[in-house]
C-alpha cells in the first residue's frame, strides 16, 4: 500500500488539507523520476497536464467545492486506452507518434472527475503476451524483483501501481492481461463483466473478449473505479447498461456464500502456487462461507479455444493498419500493395504477426469450419458450462496465474509454452465473466501469489464484497511489502 | 502440417510479406500452433447457436445527424494527405 493509503483515505487528506492534490502529484511524479528508469513501467510521463489537474483540484477544494470520489487521484492507463491529444501507441512500431482525435469512454468519465493522469503505461504490443516484454519499448520489470518480469498483457499499470508509482490505473483484459500482471505483482487486478464497462476507445485486440478494467492495491479502490467506469455508452454496442453501484454493497456478511472449487483449475499448476491458493478456502469457511466441490472437464479446452477465437479477431482488428490514415508507413515502395504489405511487416512485432497468420488460417477457406466454426461451438459449450456451475455456488476460486512471475527474458522457444500462462485466465474471458485477482500469499520463491474469484455475469457486487472480506480478514503479511515509490 | 506454400499464401491474404530469414521459423511455430489447437477435435461437436456472448441483441439508434469529427482532425495522423484527402499511389 502506497504512503496515503487507500483511495477513500487519500480523498480524506485532500479534503481535510492535510496534503494538497498538488504536493500529491508531485509526489508521484518524483517517484516515477526516481524510479522507472529501472521499471520501465511508463512509456510517456505527462507532468504537466497532472500538474495542471491537480491545481485545479485545489482551486476547487480552496472554493469549498465537493471532490468526486477519484477527483486529484494520481492514475495511469495502459497506451491502447485513447486519449485525446496524448500519443497512444499500443507500445507497437505501428503506432509510435499516433495522437488520437478523442478519449476513450473510460477516460472522458475519469476526466470529468478531474482524475490527475501521470502518464501511459508498458503493455505487450496490442496486448499480444503474458511478460510485457512483447513491448517495442522493452518490457516492464516486477517491483517485487527486477529481475523478474512484471507480467502481461498490461504490466506497466501492475509495475507502477505494485511500484507505488500511481496509485491506480486502467489496463484491459483480453485473457487475463489485467489479473495476471496483478497477481504476479501482488496487488489486485479487476476483469468487470463482459459489457458493463465500454469499450469505445480501447483499441482493439478481440472485440468478443476485450473488456477494461482497474488495477489498484485494495478491492475497495477497485469497487470505486468501477463504480465510475461502469456506465452505459451509446458509443460501444455491446455496452449492456447493466450495472449497479458495488461500494455501497463491500461490508456484506459472506456466511453461507457458496464458494466453488473445481479440480482442473488445479491441473498444471506449480504445488506451491496451488497450496497457497487453497489456504484461502480457509479464511473463507472462518468467514461462514460453504465451500463446494465440482468438476469442470471441459475447461481443457478453453485455451485452444481463446487462442483460435482470439487470433481470428485479431486478424480482423488489425486489418485496419494499412499505413495510410494512421500510424507507421513504410519509407520505399512502388506501389500502394507494396506500400500496405511493407508497412505491416515492418510495422509489427513477431507475436502479433503470429497471431495474425494463425487467425488468418483459422478463417481461411477449407479451415474455417474446422476450427473457426468449431471454436464457436465449443465457446457455447463452454459457456453453458459455466452457467451449470454457477447452479451449484455462487463465486467459484482458482488460482489467478500456474506460477509465480517469470524471470526476464524467460519465454519459451515454443509460443505454445509461453500462452500455458494464461490456462486459467482465459474462461472468464470465453464465457464474458467478471473475475479478479486478490493476493493471497507468497510462494517459495518469496513472489506474490494471487487467487482468482469468479461469479456469474453481472454479480460484481457479490464478487467484489468476498473479494474484501477476504482481503480484510487475510492481509496481513502477505509478501514483503515493495520498497520503492510513494511508500 | 502446415507447408512453407501453406504460410507464404496465409501471409498473402493477411497483407505481410515473409522474408526468407523468417519463413523456417514461422511454418515451425505456426505449425506448434495449430497442433495445439487440434485438441479441440477431441471435443464432441455439438452444434451450437452460439451468437454473442451477452445475449445482446441489434441496438438501434434514431437516425439522426449528430455531430462527427472535423476533416482536418481525420487526416491529422496521415502520413500523405493533399486537399482534404488522403493521398495515396495511383493504383492504375
Amino acid at each position: 500500500m502506497g504512503k496515503y493509503g487507500k483511495i477513500a483515505q487519500i480523498h480524506n487528506q485532500l479534503i481535510s488539507g492535510k496534503i494538497s492534490c498538488v504536493e500529491l502529484t508531485k509526489a508521484y511524479l518524483n517517484a516515477i523520476e526516481q524510479n522507472n528508469e529501472a521499471l520501465n513501467a511508463y512509456v510517456k510521463i505527462t507532468p504537466d497536464t497532472a500538474l495542471e489537474t491537480a491545481k485545479r483540484v485545489d482551486a476547487k477544494i480552496a472554493s469549498g467545492g465537493e471532490l468526486a470520489p477519484l477527483e486529484g487521484i494520481p492514475m495511469t492507463l495502459k497506451d491502447n486506452i485513447s486519449t485525446k491529444d496524448i500519443e497512444t501507441t499500443c507500445c507497437s512500431k505501428m503506432l509510435k507518434g499516433y495522437v488520437p482525435i478523442y478519449d476513450a469512454t473510460v477516460w472522458k468519465l475519469l476526466k470529468q472527475q478531474n482524475a490527475v493522469l501521470l502518464g501511459k503505461t508498458n503493455m505487450d504490443e496490442f496486448a499480444m503476451g503474458s511478460t510485457c516484454e512483447n513491448s517495442c519499448f522493452g518490457g516492464a520489470k516486477n517491483p517485487h524483483d527486477l529481475g523478474r518480469v512484471a507480467g502481461g498483457s498490461s504490466g506497466g499499470v501492475a509495475s507502477a501501481v505494485g511500484g507505488n508509482l500511481a496509485v491506480y490505473g486502467l489496463g484491459s483484459d483480453t485473457g487475463g492481461s489485467i489479473r495476471e500482471p496483478a497477481s504476479f505483482c501482488g496487488i489486485v487486478g479487476f476483469k468487470p463483466t463482459y459489457g458493463s464497462v465500454s469499450r469505445y476507445g480501447l483499441i482493439a485486440f478481440a472485440s468478443s473478449f476485450d473488456q477494461i478494467g482497474p488495477i489498484t492495491q485494495s478491492v475497495e479502490d477497485a469497487a470505486l473505479i468501477y463504480d465510475t467506469i461502469a456506465q452505459y455508452d451509446p458509443m460501444d454496442s455491446t455496452n449492456s447498461g447493466k450495472k449497479g453501484p458495488v461500494t455501497a454493497q463491500l461490508n456484506k456478511d459472506i456466511r453461507g456464500l457458496k464458494i466453488g472449487i473445481a479440480p482442473e483449475y488445479f491441473d498444471n499448476i506449480q504445488s506451491d502456487v496451488g497450496d497457497t491458493v487453497k489456504k484461502a478456502l480457509d479464511v473463507f469457511r472462518s468467514l461462514g462461507a460453504e465451500i463446494v466441490e465440482f468438476n469442470m472437464p471441459s475447461l481443457k479446452y478453453c485455451l485452444p479455444v481463446y487462442y483460435i477465437l482470439a487470433c481470428a479477431e485479431a486478424s480482423s482488428n488489425l486489418g485496419r493498419y494499412d499505413g495510410i490514415r494512421y500510424g507507421y508507413q513504410t519509407a520505399h515502395y512502388s506501389d500502394r500493395d507494396e506500400m500496405v504489405c511493407k508497412t505491416r511487416s515492418e510495422g509489427f512485432g513477431p507475436e502479433v504477426k503470429r497471431r495474425i497468420l494463425l487467425g488468418t488460417y483459422v478463417l481461411s477457406a477449407g479451415y474455417y469450419d474446422a476450427y473457426y466454426k468449431k471454436a464457436q461451438n465449443l465457446r457455447g459449450m463452454l459457456v453453458k458450462a459455466f452457467d451449470d456451475a454457477f447452479l451449484q455456488c455462487d463465486l467459484i476460486l482458482s488460482p489467478t496465474v500456474p506460477r509465480t512471475a517469470l524471470p526476464l527474458n524467460y519465454s519459451a522457444d515454443d509460443p505454445v509454452e509461453n500462452y500455458q500462462t494464461d490456462i486459467c485466465t482465459v474462461p472468464v474471458n470465453i464465457a464474458g465473466l467478471p473475475g479478479i485477482s486478490v493476493p493471497c500469499g507468497a510462494g517459495n520463491d518469496g513472489m506474490p501469489v494471487g487467487m482468482q474469484l469468479i461469479g456469474p455475469k453481472f454479480s460484481e457486487a457479490t464478487l467484489l464484497n468476498a473479494a474484501n472480506q477476504y482481503e480484510l480478514a487475510s492481509r496481513e503479511s502477505c509478501f514483503q511489502a515493495v520498497k520503492m515509490g510513494v511508500e | 502440417m502446415v507447408t512453407h506454400e501453406d504460410i507464404l499464401k496465409i501471409a498473402k491474404l493477411a497483407k505481410l510479406y515473409v522474408s526468407p530469414k523468417e519463413l523456417d521459423r514461422l511454418t515451425k511455430d505456426l505449425n506448434q500452433m495449430i497442433a495445439f489447437t487440434d485438441t479441440i477435435n477431441t471435443a464432441a461437436a455439438k452444434a451450437n447457436d452460439f451468437d454473442n456472448i451477452n445475449g445482446l441483441e441489434n441496438a438501434f439508434r434514431k437516425d439522426e445527424p449528430a455531430p462527427s469529427f472535423g476533416r482536418d482532425e481525420i487526416l491529422k495522423n496521415a502520413k500523405n494527405c493533399e486537399d482534404g484527402y488522403f493521398l495515396v499511389r495511383r493504383r492504375v
